[in-house]
């Protein structure tokens, strides 16, 4: 058996080195970065745009300097508890022409839509003694706002209050929260998940065209006829698991550093406390995602050994990312119903299971599952390379006699 | 390995679909000997090669590598050239032989170290740092054995060792295995050209068809057919013909006919006594090629000889 371990390392040692000795694996671990930057780049001209259609818009007040105070006074207290990006078009107030009720003042209110220069949302006039709001299309909830305003004008006028003076004090005290919340938990949850599953379906997709490759460099005679296939296989799978594991160090470091440069992070921390305590939930990250490339690793580079080309293996990475995907809906429908049939079928099947136990381990306390967990899973990858390994033997090296012809030969020797 | 054999085999049966590719091969391969399998290509060397290995099961019959019957279990003993070659590409020569060695057990520093000094003595010092891909064929064939016995295995087993080599690195080759032999090692080895087999074979089987056709010694091939007599008299007569084998045949004045079972010597003392005298005897034993043609036909050497020359 050791000896095994021992082959599987050469084998594992010569696919990491020459995975990462290449230029190609620059591009690889840079790919995250081109991501961002086209993201950024993107995301940055997008909002550009956005915002300059943005500054254009208003929302009018037609009403004299005197009631327009009112109205200005009540935006500058309630617009700041609005998050920029959501805030309501800026106010603008013009001077009543004619006189409030009648046709001459509808047909300004009109007007103002049809002004260049400025894109009307909503426009409310005869503000003092009957108010009317005109509202453009879409523009609802900017409407609800300059209600919301006008409302809050003729309070301040029927009390006599002036305009934008408070009418109570209100004390204002910081709380640290050192506890988590179960939103919190859940989210981390669901988030570990996500990252888990993300990473295992960029990265051990890679383990479908290893097996074709040394076929088709032949080297595959030379690792079959010196090594049992389980090791070959196994060998294989740590290899790239090696590489999968640099590329997250990188990134997680890189990542890490970002985050606790982050102004909050040490409060966003608590928030996000996993059940499970925090080290011992990274560990099990880490430990869920061996076992998830492990697991899922092993069943792609058994496919992919079965397959002959290039272009067959291209044909398989669709039904294999389905089947990631399918792990991952089973795994996060566990993740949103905690102690469902669901979440224990989803945590007991084993090519779920590592997604589905990451995100217990955020929402639940108990330690002993991951134990157990870990083990069913790891008799699960051997049970997977065992299978993969035979399957090749027999479909590929056409190894030992086949069960089906065996089984023909007894039928006809009943029959004969 | 009481028995004094490195690998036996034992009604060896393969079939690929339905069709039969081993077909009840029986083998023994002495410790210490240099041993042949002989046959046309798509006779099935490959296939018992594999079999006895490990490398696949086959559908019955029994094998012993190594005084065990679980061949995959003694992979670190053995050394294997497989018909397909095949090297990582980006690899370096000297790394690609470390690597065989390391899948065999043998350390890598061991490795990288006795890749250098093989490279050196095989002529290609200089290619050792070179990466497989800027080898010509040859070469990286050259190095792929090297790779296969890095690792002093006790048995070796080169499946077409010769095929894709000019003639000095073949020369090299035969060099290499007497070499090896003399370490101690057994080998074993599948050809389609004959005079390889026949330099260097203590023992050949020849395998056509999936079938076994001949196991034994050279010289045991040899004597399964009679040795032929060129005999020219100094005083021919038409009395002569009654005194000879009745199947020799005349040819450039002089007869040829298998010496008879009793020997040479009693007819030739008959042929001097009635005083036809000698002008010219001599005494063919067979060549392989013609106990080949005796055992596998005709048809199946040409077709063998024409491969050769094909691949040559």
């Amino acid at each position: 058996m050791t000896s095994h371990f021992r082959q599987a390392a050469v084998i594992a040692r010569r696919d990491f080195i020459a995975t990462v000795a290449t230029p190609a694996f620059l591009m690889f671990l840079l790919a995250p970065l081109f991501m961002l930057i086209f993201a950024l780049v993107g995301g940055t001209g997008a909002r550009m745009i956005a915002d300059s259609g943005d500054d254009a818009q208003r929302i009018v007040i037609v009403a004299d300097a005197d009631y327009g105070a009112r109205i200005e006074a009540a935006d500058a207290r309630i617009r700041p508890t609005f998050p920029g990006a959501i805030a309501p078009p800026a106010l603008e107030r013009r001077e009543p022409l004619h006189d409030a009720g009648g046709a001459g003042a509808e047909a300004e209110a009109h007007a103002l839509f049809s002004e260049s220069g400025i894109d009307v949302a909503a426009v409310l006039y005869d503000v003092s003694e009957n108010p009317r709001l005109l509202v453009g299309p879409g523009a609802d909830r900017d409407a609800d706002y300059l209600a919301l305003l006008a409302d809050t004008a003729a309070r301040d006028a029927r009390s006599g209050v002036p305009p934008g003076e408070p009418v109570t004090e209100i004390a204002r005290e910081p709380f640290e929260r050192t506890s988590a919340t179960i939103g919190g938990q859940q989210s981390l949850g669901f988030t570990a998940l996500f990252l888990l599953f993300l990473l295992t379906l960029l990265l051990a997709g890679q383990t479908v065209s290893v097996l074709a490759e040394e076929k088709g460099n032949k080297v595959i005679e030379i690792l079959a006829a010196a090594v049992p296939l389980e090791a070959v296989f196994l060998g294989k799978l740590i290899g790239l698991f090696g590489v999968a594991l640099l590329f997250i160090a990188f990134w997680g470091t890189i990542a890490l550093i970002g985050f606790s440069a982050l102004p909050d992070s040490r409060t966003a921390m608590a928030s996000l406390d996993p059940a499970i305590g925090f080290g011992p939930f990274m560990a099990l990250a880490v430990i869920y995602f061996a076992m998830g490339y492990l697991l899922l690793g092993a069943v792609f580079l058994a496919v992919g050994g079965q397959a002959n080309s290039m272009r067959e293996i291209q044909m398989l990475s669709l039904p294999i990312t389905f089947f990631q995907m399918g792990m991952f809906g089973l795994a996060s429908a566990a993740a949103a119903s905690p102690g469902s049939t669901l979440a224990l079928f989803a945590e007991l099947f084993p090519f779920s299971s590592p997604f589905a136990m990451v995100a217990k381990g955020a929402s639940d306390a108990a330690l002993w599952p991951h134990f157990a967990a870990i083990l069913w899973q790891l008799l699960w990858v051997s049970i997977t390379i065992a299978l993969g390994a035979r399957w090749f033997r027999k479909g590929v090296l056409k190894s030992g006699p086949s069960v089906f012809r065996r089984l023909g030969q007894a039928l006809r020797g009943k029959a004969a | 390995m009481a028995s004094g054999f490195a690998l036996t085999a034992t009604h060896l049966i393969k079939d690929f679909g339905a069709k039969r590719a081993v077909d009840g091969v029986d083998i023994a391969v002495p410790q210490g000997s240099i041993y042949g399998i002989l046959g046309p290509n798509g006779a099935g060397k490959t296939t018992t090669l594999r079999m006895l290995l490990g490398i696949i099961d086959p559908d019955s019959g029994v094998r012993e590598l190594l005084g065990t019957t679980r061949p995959r279990s003694v992979s670190d003993r053995v050394g294997y050239l497989p018909e397909e070659r095949g090297l990582y590409p980006g690899m370096k020569a000297r790394e690609a032989i470390a690597f065989m060695g390391a899948l065999r057990g043998l350390p890598w520093a061991e490795g990288r170290a006795r890749a250098d000094d093989m490279l050196a003595d095989a002529g290609l010092g200089d290619a050792a740092g070179d990466k497989i891909k800027k080898l010509s064929k040859g070469m990286a064939q050259f190095v792929q054995l090297l790779g296969s016995i890095v690792h002093r295995p006790e048995l070796i087993v080169l499946d077409e060792p010769f095929s894709g080599l000019d003639p000095v690195n073949q020369e090299r080759l035969e060099a290499l295995i007497l070499a090896e032999r003399d370490r101690g090692a057994t080998i074993l080895f599948s050809t389609h050209i004959m005079g390889h087999a026949e330099r260097l074979c203590d023992r050949l089987a020849i395998i056509a068809g999936g079938k076994l056709r001949y196991e034994g010694s050279v010289a045991e091939a040899r004597a399964t057919m009679p040795i032929q007599a060129h005999y020219t008299p100094r005083e021919d007569s038409p009395a002569l013909a009654g005194l000879l084998p009745p199947e020799a045949v005349r040819d450039n004045g002089g007869y040829i006919f298998d010496v008879p079972d009793s020997g040479m010597e009693a007819l030739l003392a008959t042929l001097l006594e009635c005083g036809h005298g000698v002008a010219g005897l001599s005494l063919e034993r067979p060549s392989l090629h013609d106990v080949f043609v005796k055992l596998v036909g005709e048809e199946t050497v040409e077709k063998m000889e024409a491969e050769a020359e094909h691949a040559a």
